[in-house]
């Protein structure tokens, strides 16, 4: 009985295997398509039948990406604004999820309920308002335009509060004995205790900002300022048919974040789990 | 140290985030409204009210029930199919299995990739003549530009990239479900599917409603793989154009912001109801204990 239920076991265990196996294909296979392409020629990337793979793989395409249109400067704007958008709310928003979860003030919770509340909004609809206001500050087509408006991050400030919420009262009190004010509570004894939690926070802005298309596409105009992101998306019509160029820049600009997810996977994974359970 | 300067401490470390979220969340939500009773001449300058013009207008525009039921649509293929798939990889994943780690590395691969970067290769994946799908199937489809088919294309793209993300969500919830229940099932004699059906499922139920808003809200503001995927001058473009798309098109293409406007304030006022609705039957089926 006990010989045939472990029969059963491996068997089950075997199917499920093969049908991971079969979907990671399958997860994989567009990356794959990426890499083959930009080695190939223009005409073996749209050869009929399918050439699966190039005769002579080349590196040309990725120097082309560069040489033909303002990758650099895509690059340079991504990578910025995605330190800014970063850096602002992440710092901002350890300082007010502290105090929202630490300190009973007068108006704390019609406050946080304020902060809170635009998170249920769609993202479009601050759009035009904001690009107005932009364009009021004479902001439109600059690089600042890209990040100013995500300074702060109703998100992060939620996610943090909830951690700070968790953590137990004892050493606080024994840092206000010591006489410590608010913010030297904070930034030495609690900042710490929440340092995975800011680390998680960090990895999911930098992934958030770095992918983000819909803002520097209605903002920015300007070869010279566009991110990565709005900059594929007009290399498009730039390249219609050069899929080895406009790969090598796809590619380019998903190593990056694929790095980055490579050595903090787990956290990642506990910052997406995480916000599942207190969500 | 005294209360109230405790107070003005507290006060000076929510400055930053509350004066950011007033200025460029609260105003501009709240601005957007407003916008939607005007018309504008130049872009922003010269406004006048006009009531409820723009939304007499969008109610009359046949352009605009077509997209709403084209946003509807996706969310209705898109959130479905991408729940089950998350938790049948999940539950799959949540057994002993050997390569966890990598499994959940690859499936959470797509999330990472830029989705301007995605689109383009998907594009040629789709590509009708020499595309790979097309070869590797046997079909003769033109995915992104037929009607019929486009759709299912952005489906297929949203799926792959979402499946991770929930994968991971729901994995989660299912190390949340204490292990003791199923030991005592075993005894009992209960079979893999039942345990899954019976026990489960039901301690799952409230990963699933968080999912599933979360998914719906996400499905409802579908833009970047219609803008990538389908394109300007796609024949199919009408077929799968949702409102958000419509809204950017009126806004930043057309330079309408009032009517963009009306549009993305429907948008949100079914969200709240799309999200009011589901607080409303969760206490049918999610299990609190």
């Amino acid at each position: 009985m006990a010989k045939s239920n472990q029969a059963v076991e491996r068997n089950v265990n075997w199917i499920i295997h093969v049908i991971l196996i079969a979907a990671s294909v399958v997860m994989v296979i567009p990356f794959g398509w990426m890499i083959l392409t930009a080695f190939k020629t223009v005409t073996e990337a749209t050869q009929i039948p399918v050439k699966v793979f190039p005769a002579h793989p080349d590196f040309s395409s990725f120097k082309k990406a560069f040489e033909k249109t303002d990758f650099t400067h895509y690059f340079l704007n991504t990578a910025f604004a995605a330190l800014m958008k970063t850096v602002f709310p992440v710092v901002f928003s350890s300082m007010a999820a502290y105090a929202f979860a630490r300190i009973k003030f007068p108006g704390r919770t019609v406050l946080f309920f304020i902060i809170i509340s635009v998170m249920m909004v769609p993202n479009p609809v601050f759009y035009t308002p904001q690009y107005l206001l932009l364009s009021k500050w004479g902001l439109v087509n600059t690089v600042t335009a890209l990040w100013i408006c995500a300074l702060v991050s109703p998100f992060a400030t939620f996610m943090l509060r909830q951690f700070f919420l968790g953590i137990s009262k004892e050493l606080e009190e024994a840092a206000i004995l010591d006489g410590c004010n608010p913010f030297q509570t904070f930034r030495y004894i609690m900042l710490p205790l929440v340092k995975s939690a800011l680390v998680a926070i960090v990895i999911i802005q930098l992934l958030w900002s770095w992918n983000e298309l819909q803002w520097p596409l209605i903002i920015n105009s300007s070869p010279d300022k566009l991110t990565l992101s709005s900059g594929l998306a007009t290399l498009v019509s730039m390249f219609s048919t050069n899929y080895p160029i406009l790969m090598a820049g796809a590619i380019m600009a998903v190593i990056p974040m694929i790095v980055l997810f490579f050595f903090f996977q787990k956290r990642f994974i506990e910052g997406v789990a995480f916000s599942a359970h207190k969500g | 140290m005294n209360s109230r300067s405790r107070y003005v401490w507290a006060y000076a470390m929510i400055a930053p985030t509350l004066l950011g979220t007033v200025v460029f969340w609260c105003w501009p939500a709240i601005y957007s409204i407003y916008l939607s009773f005007l018309k504008s001449e130049n872009f922003g300058m010269s406004n006048h009210w006009v009531g409820l013009a723009n939304y007499q207008k969008l109610f009359k525009d046949q352009e605009f029930w077509h997209n709403l039921r084209n946003t509807l649509y996706y969310t209705v293929l898109f959130v479905p199919v991408t729940l089950v798939l998350s938790t049948f990889f999940a539950v799959l994943l949540n057994a002993k299995i050997r390569g966890q780690s990598a499994y959940r590395v690859i499936y959470f691969l797509p999330q990472v990739t830029m989705p301007a970067a995605a689109a383009m290769v998907w594009v040629v994946l789709f590509a009708h003549d020499y595309g790979l799908i097309n070869y590797v199937l046997g079909t003769d489809v033109a995915w992104i530009s037929d009607s019929r088919f486009a759709m299912f294309a952005l489906v297929i793209v949203g799926v792959w990239g979402a499946i991770g993300f929930n994968m991971l969500l729901i994995l989660a919830g299912l190390q949340g479900i204490p292990k003791a229940l199923y030991e005592a099932a075993s005894i009992d004699g209960a079979v893999r599917f039942r345990k899954f059906r019976y026990i489960t499922l039901p301690l799952l139920t409230p990963t699933l409603f968080f999912t599933t808003i979360v998914l719906m809200i996400g499905a409802t503001q579908i833009f970047d793989s219609i803008y990538l995927l389908i394109g300007k001058t796609n024949v199919a473009l009408p077929d799968v154009r949702s409102l958000v798309y419509a809204y950017y098109q009126n806004s930043f293409v057309y330079y309408d912001q009032n009517y963009g406007a009306a549009i993305v304030d429907v948008l949100l006022v079914i969200n709240l109801i799309l999200t009011g609705l589901q607080f409303a039957f969760q206490k049918k089926w999610v299990n609190y204990d």
